[in-house]
């Protein structure tokens, strides 16, 4: 079965998580690793290292990553593993290489302005070298009780790695049985200024080019899609991508995806700037897909909901 | 609290547990840990005039004796952590063999022991942070900054803060870093004492003193109060050695590496020391002025003074010295109490926040939190009442490392009070040493405390004719008992001995005293 690893603190921020995992549960079908990151004893450290408290660390980690799975809705299958590693990020990108995981899920911590999403220092660095998608949750999402989604929405520019987000979302959305929402990211802030008469020429050549990217990205999923999943494809305006963001209307149940910048190594994920504006511009949670990542990798071999052959619920 | 309890769900074990020895310790590692725990620039800063005010010449007499007290006590130590493996430490171990209400005062012991240390660290750093700043905007002006109390709190109160957050958030320096940092903080050392040397063949020292082999001579010092006093003092210079024997299961390669570390460890800090106590010592003498160590106004923090007559305008290399010193031993000092507070929280002898562990950074939380703002309230409160807080600080230290270094020791002996039939090794290492060891800073303990009644005792601090140290230490540890009073009303199951209780080695309950079972 499909699964993806949670990255679980007892803290806000790890409840996001939790929650995240546990929607993407419903929607997809997936399993959770719920995986809590301690620091390696090996680690250099000015502090002599007590093997005693660290055995008291590991214990209080699998109480806690305990006490979240028996929280779980019976229905949601999960395992618990405590990874020593140097770092938050590092452990969480090691478990999801050992346990093939397809997804790796955090919570974006603190909240950004207005309940958007904020990437923290672990997501910051989770984002550049992540190998699968990475899933984050915004600050306060558990309590949103957002059971599963019901749209999922692509945010798509012109660059490599379109593709890999367009397909992804195609099968993220109709395994989930959602809506599929594709919104165009053409650049319209590359207009600049220049003489007034350019600009506006500029601008409606522009204009031009994302809606037949828009159109283009439509045929593109229509080719994959079966007929009974709801596509619409919108062309986000505004001269910026800050404002293009602010335009779009989000649901509650809504699930964002972006893909990651060319710049990526292969199989890495790598926030190019116009996604990094989205993440900080997106009220709902939010997927960053690597550029070459293969859709059918992706959460999709899952039943749909409910139906769980090889569960272990705790 | 449940999050202690055992879950008898078991984790699935498809990850593998590659990554955990990686960095394990080496012998070179262990001896940076070591060598930074002691934290040898800011120790001799410390420690260096205080203990001449006590024995005079014989400072490097003391300075090697001192150090048997601390090697006898130190293998029960491990003795102990072998056995019995646990946070709670001289706590846990006291109560093991003495019972919840000796044990209790052990704990109490480490913890204000601790805490004195770190306002001491902390008024020395912010002595040193001001020293900094005058020689790097060649000012003398600032430097006389820290001098104001209330400057002088405010900055202190700031330093705390900061190793407090360091500590709560357990944000750790890569290992390359620690490596340059105590190889600095050697090097300066070292090119201290040479220059100190080369100064006084040149003839430009400020007070040059030829070495006597007296000076290595501990029966002639003039009294056993003085003996006893500087002997307690010079524990204080070796404190923290310890830890690099008790570092045996996370040091990588042979079973011999810790031994080796911990020899290892010794020798260098013994040969620092001697260099640096000679060196000043010649260079400066033990006159009463100006920059002689016998003057009063000096002793609480020596190089302050000798650094600029020594190095010239290269002493600003030594304020960095003691101030990274400082800084690495003020981040490893504060895990000490915050770990034993956590022990006695988590066996019921505290109050249970004080096992409260941050589920984000997994540090003891709350009783980091409760260390810091004690040791600030301790070291403001000193600042204001001592005419000279940091002299006063290392002697009551002294004491207090005595006080609970002993009940360890006699703790070691009593556990294993069976087990000398089983074999030489263990009779040594197991009753012989830790009894002597403890039998000695018993006798120092009591001493010091005797003859701290004196008001001219130490720095000459006072309150009401009687000396300020032996107030101090005589509020520490009433006040320790008062507590445990509280406790033992609020929380009766642990004094009466349920959960963790005293015992012999071997018995059954032997292995109830690691943390977390």
């Amino acid at each position: 079965m499909r699964r993806v690893v949670v990255g679980y603190l007892d803290t806000p921020a790890g409840h996001d998580a939790l929650a995240l995992g546990t929607a993407l549960a419903h929607t997809l079908g997936v399993g959770l690793d719920l995986v809590m990151v301690l620091h390696d004893r090996g680690r250099a450290s000015l502090v002599p290292a007590a093997p005693s408290y660290e055995r008291h660390l590991d214990d209080l980690a699998e109480g806690w990553l305990q006490e979240a799975a028996a929280g779980l809705p019976t229905e949601v299958a999960s395992t618990t593993h405590v990874v020593r590693a140097e770092t938050f990020a590092e452990g969480l990108v090691r478990a999801a290489t050992e346990l093939r995981a397809d997804a790796v899920v955090i919570g974006a911590g603190k909240e950004g302005a207005l309940g958007r999403l904020h990437l923290g220092s672990v997501g910051g660095v989770l984002v550049h070298s992540a190998p699968v998608p990475l899933a984050v949750a915004p600050g306060g999402f558990a309590e949103r009780g957002v059971r599963r989604f019901g749209r999922v929405t692509a945010a798509v520019g012109t660059r490599a790695g379109a593709r890999a987000v367009v397909d992804t979302a195609v099968a993220t959305a109709s395994s989930a049985g959602a809506a599929l929402r594709l919104v165009s990211l053409v650049p319209l802030d590359a207009v600049g200024d220049g003489h007034r008469r350019d600009r506006d020429d500029r601008e409606r050549a522009l204009h031009d080019e994302a809606r037949q990217h828009a159109e283009r990205m439509r045929d593109i999923a229509l080719e994959g899609v079966p007929d009974d999943l709801d596509v619409t494809v919108e062309i986000a305006p505004g001269p910026r991508v800050g404002d293009a963001i602010d335009a779009l209307a989000w649901r509650d149940d809504e699930l964002a995806l972006v893909g990651s910048s060319r710049l990526a190594q292969p199989h890495r994920l790598f926030l190019g700037s116009v996604a990094a504006k989205f993440v900080r511009g997106v009220p709902v949670p939010l997927v960053v897909v690597p550029r070459d990542h293969d859709a059918r990798t992706t959460w999709t071999g899952a039943a749909p909901d409910g139906a769980h052959p090889e569960g272990t619920t705790p | 609290m449940s999050i202690l309890k055992k879950s008898g769900v078991a984790a699935d074990q498809t990850l593998s547990s590659k990554g955990l020895s990686a960095g394990s310790v080496g012998l070179v590692g262990a001896v940076v840990i070591g060598i930074s725990c002691i934290a040898p620039a800011y120790t001799l800063t410390g420690a260096l005039g205080p203990t001449i005010a006590q024995v005079g010449t014989h400072l490097p007499a003391i300075f090697l004796v001192g150090f048997i007290p601390m090697l006898l006590v130190a293998f029960g130590y491990r003795e102990l952590n072998s056995a019995m493996p646990d946070s709670g430490t001289s706590f846990t171990w006291g109560v093991r063999a003495f019972g919840p209400w000796v044990g209790w005062m052990a704990g109490w012991g480490l913890v204000v022991a601790t805490i004195v240390v770190l306002s001491n660290l902390a008024g020395i750093a912010v002595d040193f942070f001001y020293l900094l700043l005058g020689q790097v905007f060649s000012d003398p002006s600032i430097a006389d900054l820290a001098a104001d109390p209330l400057i002088n709190v405010v900055t202190c109160l700031a330093f705390m803060a900061g190793a407090t957050v360091i500590s709560y958030r357990d944000m750790q320096t890569t290992q390359k870093v620690q490596y340059w940092l105590v190889g600095f903080q050697l090097l300066v050392l070292v090119g201290f004492a040479i220059v100190a040397f080369v100064k006084v063949g040149a003839g430009s020292a400020f007070d040059a003193t030829a070495v006597s082999p007296d000076w290595f001579n501990p029966l002639t010092v003039p009294t056993f109060s003085a003996f006893a006093a500087g002997l307690s003092l010079s524990i204080f210079i070796f404190w923290g050695w310890d830890v690099t024997l008790t570092m045996s299961e996370e040091t990588s390669g042979s079973r011999t590496t810790p031994g080796r570390a911990a020899t290892l460890t010794v020798v260098i800090i013994v040969l620092v020391y001697l260099l640096v106590s000679l060196a000043s010592m010649t260079f400066a003498g033990l006159g009463t002025d100006g920059v002689g160590l016998g003057n009063p106004d000096i002793q609480g923090n020596a190089f302050s003074a000798l650094a600029g007559p020594v190095l010239g305008p290269l002493a600003i290399l030594m304020s960095l010295a003691v101030l990274s010193s400082s800084a690495a031993s003020l981040q490893s000092t504060f895990v000490s109490p915050a770990r034993t507070l956590l022990a006695m929280g988590h066996y019921g002898a505290l109050s249970p926040k004080f096992a409260r562990v941050s589920p984000r950074f997994f540090t003891p939380g709350y009783a980091t939190l409760a260390s810091a703002i004690v040791a600030s309230a301790f070291y403001a409160v000193m600042r204001f009442i001592s005419e000279d807080v940091l002299w006063d600080t290392i002697t009551t230290l002294g004491m207090m490392i005595c006080f609970y270094y002993g009940l360890t020791a006699f703790a070691c002996v009593w556990y294993f009070r069976h087990q000398w039939r089983s074999g030489a090794r263990n009779l040594f290492f197991q009753i012989v040493a830790p009894g002597v060891g403890g039998l000695i800073l018993a006798v120092l303990f009591v001493t010091t405390l005797v003859d701290s009644m004196d008001p001219d005792y130490g720095s000459g601090s006072q309150i009401g004719g009687v000396g300020l140290v032996f107030l101090l230490g005589v509020t520490i540890l009433l006040g320790g008992v008062v507590v445990m009073l509280v406790n033992a009303r609020l929380r009766p199951a642990f004094f009466r001995g349920e959960g963790l209780r005293a015992g012999v080695a071997g018995d059954e309950r032997e292995g109830q005293a690691a943390l977390p079972e």
